[in-house]
């Protein structure tokens, strides 16, 4: 087990505030809370080091030092921190952690909840909360060894609440002693004593209607659509069900979509009625009809396409998010969107 | 469907040892299995074979291409009238019906639909379940004794006709091997029925369960009819005990409703025993999921809140059927009855991306887990049920037959993490 250590200048001995500029440095074996680790049961065979304002004002020379010195140790596990309140410590950790986390690499971070860390790590990294200052050395420093030892030998880390680091974003699977159908009437029963609690807490995104559209009439619409329509032989693989990705194909001139030329692989519905006629799915002839009549300006000269089957609503957002940026590039001011 | 309670005899006979034999019987604890004695799926044209083979906990398989499970059970007092409507015989409500029921065992039918040129590549979601290995605690089955009916279908024959016999099979193999308890004494008898009246000052809890049926390879049949058709509706949770309502709906693994769930719903076992000690258990209402329509849904939605409320039910639990389309049905659900203040919690699986839908009033959720996490690669010693079972490959939790399944019966929840 090969254990890399990350702190900054002050906790490598290197200096305070008047060392903060200080380039990446690599020292063999423990040092300043390492050596709080390694009488906690965790070896640390490497610390790598960087000053707070070196690391925030070159992030990506310093990332790419520190991650190209963990990488020739062959880091099984990387402890960052603890950082306790300081901003630029913590940004640095969650930064570095992310980057592990990205390659594969087990890291485990100590820091204040509000640090910026926190949210630079993407949940890449498991964090155990501490004390703003180093106070909390004493209680953070074993669940740190604890943790990094499991990450390194492969064993199991249980969820958040069990272990105490903060939640990552991550919903993992545990066996409960009751069943689901014992929870719900516990659940239930609460509720009608006026105690409500979940198991999962709500999705908090709510999206406004956006304002009318002033005048259609010069408007650039775009069709997008969920229902798997794609050139006949789904020739870049659109998933059938549960799709993370979305589509675009040119429109170009044509008046309507033939069915010798596209077909649906959604996967949620029979599709016979559809692909007789796929503009039923984007409906390109009701649209250039539209034109025609002058009731809308023009059409976009792509359409966007994805499956919607079995998607979960942080993965639809993504994807209309990254859609609607291209839209929005492209200077469209109405969507036609058509769901199965 | 009428919803009059009738009274049910469950015998359970404990199952923990099954060889192959060349009879068929029981030695206590030990079920003895002779699949050329069985004929299981003789006279079934659109079956080309159908074949017997025991698995047991530890055994280093994997059983891939599941479709259903299923409890082996007989209506000792008119075996001909087991899973009514499926193998022949009729439902009697007059009669006292008394189940006898091998527990610890089960029959799982498999189909390689792909192999038999029935459906196309990616089509059908791998189904699985593990033996041993990291995935066996996923499925409940992976820790009974499993007596796989290996089906395939007869070239030409159509996968409605093929599915058709392939659950007959099933049924029929079920039936068989508890009818070796037929003159044998129990290990413990459940009475089931109409529940004693209970202090009218607990609160009256019913239940929701959603089934789907969309067609072949996605129904799910009442005495072997399929509820296309279904409007919500009170049903006696006695008939589920008596295998009136099987599964062929062959959706997702992990959230699919088996028979096997329906014929020992934990859900109405749970309600059954809390009734006069922390609730009135209302009634339990049969209701639709993935419907096709907005306007189908909100009916549905309304049709099974106007039923709670002549139960008198002042809380619901909504059970879900599989994953994607059908979470809207149980959140619209959700939405009507706390509408007419009926406090309701409902079971839903989870995705690595959170919830397929959700509305405000969905304050009070169960999580069935979370389908999407990864169990680690395991290499089994066999595969039973053909393909490869993505052999060496981590798996996602929805592709273990029951693992996260939305009716109550699981163990399984989702934390953060």
């Amino acid at each position: 087990m090969t254990v890399v250590h990350y702190v900054n200048q002050f906790f490598a001995g290197l200096g305070g505030e008047e060392a903060a500029d200080h380039e990446p440095v690599r020292l063999d074996g423990p040092h300043g809370p390492g050596k709080a680790l390694v009488a906690a049961g965790l070896p640390i065979d490497l610390t790598v080091a960087c000053g707070d304002d070196r690391f925030a004002l070159h992030e990506a020379d310093c990332l790419e030092t520190l991650l190209a010195w963990i990488d020739e140790a062959g880091g099984d596990v990387v402890v960052c921190g603890p950082s306790f309140g300081s901003g630029r410590y913590g940004y640095a950790c969650g930064v570095l952690a992310r980057e592990l986390g990205r390659r594969g690499t087990p890291v485990v971070a100590a820091m204040t909840p509000d640090s910026p860390g926190v949210l630079a790590s993407e949940g890449a990294a498991y964090i155990v909360p501490t004390t703003a200052n180093v106070a909390g050395m004493r209680v953070a420093v074993p669940v740190v060894a604890s943790l990094a030892s499991r990450l390194a030998a492969g064993t199991l880390v249980r969820s958040a609440e069990e272990e105490g680091y903060l939640p990552r974003g991550l919903r993992v699977n545990v066996r409960s002693e009751a069943l689901g159908a014992e929870r719900a009437i516990e659940l239930v029963l609460a509720k009608l004593g006026g105690d409500v609690r979940s198991e999962i807490e709500p999705p908090t995104d709510r999206v406004a209607p956006p304002d009318p559209l002033g005048d259609p009439s010069g408007a650039l619409v775009a069709l997008v659509t969920e229902a798997g329509c794609v050139p006949q032989g789904n020739p870049d693989r659109l998933p059938t069900r549960h799709a993370n990705v979305w589509l675009r194909y040119p429109i170009g001139d044509r008046a309507e979509l033939a069915p010798e030329d596209y077909l649906s692989v959604h996967a949620g519905f029979d599709t016979t009625e559809a692909n007789r006629d796929p503009n039923r799915l984007v409906p390109l002839d009701a649209a250039r009809a539209l034109v025609e009549a002058g009731r809308i300006g023009r059409i976009h000269d792509e359409f966007f396409t994805t499956t919607g089957v079995d998607t979960p609503v942080a993965v639809s957002t993504r994807m209309g998010q990254e859609i609607g940026v291209e839209l929005r590039n492209a200077g469209v001011d109405a969507v036609i969107l058509t769901g199965t | 469907m009428s919803h009059t309670r009738a009274d049910l005899e469950i015998a359970a006979f404990a199952i923990d040892e099954v060889v192959e034999g060349t009879l068929t019987g029981r030695d206590g604890a030990t079920l003895r299995v002779s699949s050329p004695q069985l004929a299981v799926g003789a006279g079934e044209p659109a079956l080309a074979e159908a074949t017997v083979e025991v698995v047991r906990p530890g055994d280093r398989v994997r059983i891939t291409n599941v479709l259903d499970a299923v409890v082996p059970d007989v209506r000792a007092d008119d075996p001909a009238a087991t899973f009514p409507g499926v193998l022949g015989g009729a439902w009697d409500d007059a009669a006292h019906p008394q189940i006898h029921r091998l527990r610890g065992a089960a029959v799982l039918p498999v189909c390689d639909w792909e192999a038999g040129g029935l459906v196309g590549p990616e089509e059908f979601p791998g189904s699985y379940v593990d033996m041993a290995g990291p995935g066996q605690d996923r499925s409940p089955w992976g820790s009974t004794v499993n007596i796989v009916l290996r089906c395939v279908p007869a070239p030409g024959a159509s996968v409605a006709d093929a599915d058709a016999a392939i659950r007959r099979a099933s049924l029929d193999l079920a039936r068989a091997l508890a009818a070796t308890t037929l003159d044998a004494d129990p290990d413990d008898v459940r009475r089931v029925g109409a529940p004693p009246d209970a202090d009218e000052e607990l609160p009256a809890v019913c239940a929701i369960l959603q089934v789907a049926s969309e067609g072949p390879l996605t129904d799910t049949f009442f005495d072997g009819h399929n509820l296309r058709d279904l409007m919500p509706r009170v049903v006696d949770p006695t008939w589920l005990f008596a295998g009136r309502l099987t599964n062929g709906a062959y959706d997702w693994p992990g959230v699919r409703n088996t028979t096997a769930n329906y014929q020992d719903l934990a859900l109405v076992r749970a309600l059954e025993r809390a009734h006069g000690e922390t609730l009135r258990f209302a009634g339990l209402i049969l209701a639709p999921g993935y419907l096709d329509t907005a306007e189908a849904k909100r009916r549905g939605a309304e049709a099974s809140t106007t039923l709670a409320a002549e139960l008198g039910a002042a809380g619901a639990i909504c059970t879900t059927f599989s994953s994607g389309n059908s979470h809207t049905d149980t959140m619209l659900t959700v939405r009507a009855l706390e509408s007419r203040e009926i406090a309701t919690t409902a079971l839903v699986c989870e995705t690595n991306g959170g919830l397929t839908d959700h509305v405000s009033e969905a304050d009070c959720l169960v999580s069935t887990g979370n389908e999407d996490e990864l169990v680690p690669a395991w290499t089994p010693d066999r595969i039973v049920g053909g393909g490869d079972g993505e052999a060496g490959r981590a798996i996602a939790m929805v592709h273990y037959l029951g693992s996260c399944v939305e009716t109550g019966d699981g163990p399984w929840t989702a934390v953060p993490a």
